[in-house]
């Protein structure tokens, strides 16, 4: 007889190809590709000619040291948007649509335990979250492999481990949204709504009327994607906080925190939901 | 031999209750018919089942196993369509197939046989490599029936299997019915509203209204209506036939409750030795009479 532990590795298989086939992947897919070539075009052809400044210091004054860091630096900037789009397509709907779409019907007489469809279905959408990241990370090298001559330093693969820690809070967050619904809409809008508006607000207020550094908010927490390399807070137009190392350990052990935190507590919340989800 | 056991369960959906303290036993292999009206309860009492819903009160057993607390155990040997179900848009029938094989067991080789074997059953096998996003309601239902026999389960509930199917599609459906009841080697609990599938298909009958259970029994014990129009009745009265004939239309027409296995021939012969002059003779299910004083009642 299989096993729990056998049925996850069913489950994983059925939605990832269901996830990697849908129109969603394709698209994502798309967006990743279409960032990717504008950031290597960008790179090639005017990393030489910058005229943006970090932290008062032109791109070209840098040493080549801080220079390499501050091109990974906006690269990761531009890559810690696409999880959120991609968890977006993949986790809003995860569980919402099991009962808009009746594939409920399919699933829930299955002999098999509610936690474990969640835990399958949710390392389905995080493995597709992270091959888009990953074509966009492909070109990331490659660019930098031309523009540099060699690969990045071990810091590039904190801010790899960081993404991939994102992607699975983000995910599990979006997965905690849907198990509250049963309609795919009420997911998306409230998703977009609570990252990009609550979230936001949140920091803005905290920031300007109390000089507090949101720190437990996720879409901060996700900043240390880029902030690994050079520690620029670019959450809040005009703040002040800048410096031209990447971020330290502390930093990095806070903004990973949050994020397990976060993850810990939505996979949590979206177990107990999906536990009692009925469909009438 | 399988056994499916409803005790005392009630299910609430706010202050609605859907299920009021239904028991019932089912342990014979063979089709069992559930019919009632709409909001009768048949649909709660199929999710229940099947785990869709969990009751207010009361366990659901399926093999002696709790399905509420275990799941895993208790829907090992359970298939079932409930309502209509759809499936990921984006995997094959083959690939849905194995999926639910897969979860319920059986080995990668076990479940090419398996799938292979429903696939002919239920007549799937033209289109086993198309995605379903692209199947029509009748293919889908096939395939549901398919995804319900695989693993050779020992309980099959289908809550109104050929719902909003063309004729063809409700007579593809039943003859594979028809096949998998033959076989004698399940339960099958069909929930519908047709009367008829019930009699094609089933060997006990439950009414439901109102979240109860109101009639209970096997369909052979079910006696059959006999309607007699006549241009002249026999002169000497109708009791010999029936003890307690039904009159109507000023004495023309008269209902004759026998049992099932009277040949109508012989009832016909009679009345016509004693004289009468037949106008037309309708044969109907006691199990529709029993259902229409039911729902009837109620809606008095």
């Amino acid at each position: 007889m299989v096993q729990e532990t056998g049925k996850f590795g069913i489950v994983v298989s059925q939605y990832f190809r269901n996830y990697y086939r849908s129109r969603s992947f394709y698209l994502m897919l798309v967006i990743s590709l279409l960032i990717s070539g504008l950031m290597t075009y960008f790179s090639l052809k005017y990393v030489g000619n910058l005229h943006i400044t970090f932290g008062g210091v032109s791109f070209n004054s840098l040493s080549s040291s801080l220079k390499e860091r501050a091109v990974l630096y906006l690269w990761a900037f531009v890559l810690s948007y696409l999880p959120v789009f991609s968890a977006v397509f993949f986790g809003s709907p995860a569980i919402s649509s099991e009962i808009e779409n009746k594939t409920a019907y399919h699933i829930f007489p299955l002999p098999i335990r509610r936690s474990t469809l969640l835990f399958g279905k949710l390392t389905a959408a995080v493995a597709v979250s992270y091959i888009i990241v990953s074509v966009y990370t492909i070109f990331e090298l490659i660019s930098y492999l031309i523009l540099f001559g060699s690969f990045p330093s071990i810091v590039f693969l904190y801010s790899y481990l960081l993404l991939l820690l994102f992607i699975i809070s983000i995910t599990a967050f979006t997965f905690l949204v849907s198990s509250i619904f049963n309609k795919n809409m009420y997911a998306y809008i409230t998703v977009f709504l609570l990252y990009y508006l609550i979230f936001n607000a949140l920091y803005i207020i905290l920031d300007f009327l109390y000089n507090y550094n949101a720190f437990f908010l996720l879409s901060e927490s996700a900043s240390i994607i880029e902030r690994v390399f050079i520690d620029i807070n670019t959450t809040v137009p005009g703040s002040t906080s800048i410096s031209l190392n990447g971020a330290g350990n502390g930093p990095i052990g806070i903004a990973a925190m949050v994020m397990v935190i976060y993850a810990v507590i939505s996979i949590a919340g979206a177990l107990i939901l999906f536990d009692r989800k009925e469909v009438k | 031999m399988a056994s499916v056991d409803v005790k005392g369960v009630s299910k609430n959906y706010g202050n609605i209750t859907a299920l009021k303290n239904v028991s019932l036993s089912m342990n014979t292999n063979g089709c069992i018919g559930i019919l009632g009206p709409n909001g009768a309860g048949k649909t709660t009492l199929m999710k229940l089942i099947t785990n869709i819903i969990k009751p207010s009160t009361g366990e659901i057993l399926v093999n002696g196993t709790d399905v509420s607390n275990n799941p895993s155990a208790a829907l090992r040997t359970v298939g079932s369509i409930i309502e209509q179900p759809e499936f990921y848009t984006y995997l094959t029938a083959y690939e849905t197939m194995m999926f639910v094989c897969r979860i319920k067991g059986g080995t990668k080789e076990y479940c090419k046989s398996e799938i292979e074997r429903v696939s002919e059953i239920t007549e799937v096998n033209g289109f086993l490599n198309r995605k379903t996003g692209t199947y029509s309601r009748g293919m889908k239902q096939r395939l549901a029936l398919a995804v319900a026999l695989i693993n050779n389960p020992d309980v099959i509930v289908l809550d109104e299997p050929t719902f909003g199917l063309d004729p063809k599609g409700m007579s593809d459906i039943r003859n594979a019915l028809n096949r998998i009841r033959e076989l004698r080697n399940s339960i099958i609990i069909l929930s519908t509203h047709l009367i008829s599938e019930v009699k094609e298909l089933c060997d006990r009958v439950i009414i439901m209204d109102e979240g109860s259970i109101v009639y209970d029994s096997d369909t052979d014990s079910v006696e059959k209506s006999l309607r007699v129009r006549f241009y002249e009745a026999p002169a000497d009265g109708l009791n010999s036939i029936a003890n307690d004939p039904f009159m109507e239309d000023g004495g023309k027409t008269a209902i004759f409750r026998v049992r099932k296995e009277v040949p109508n021939y012989l009832i016909i012969q009679d009345l016509m030795n004693r004289g009468a002059k037949i106008r037309d003779v309708e044969e109907s299910s006691g199990i529709e009479e029993k259902y229409l004083a039911i729902v009837g009642r109620r809606k008095d």
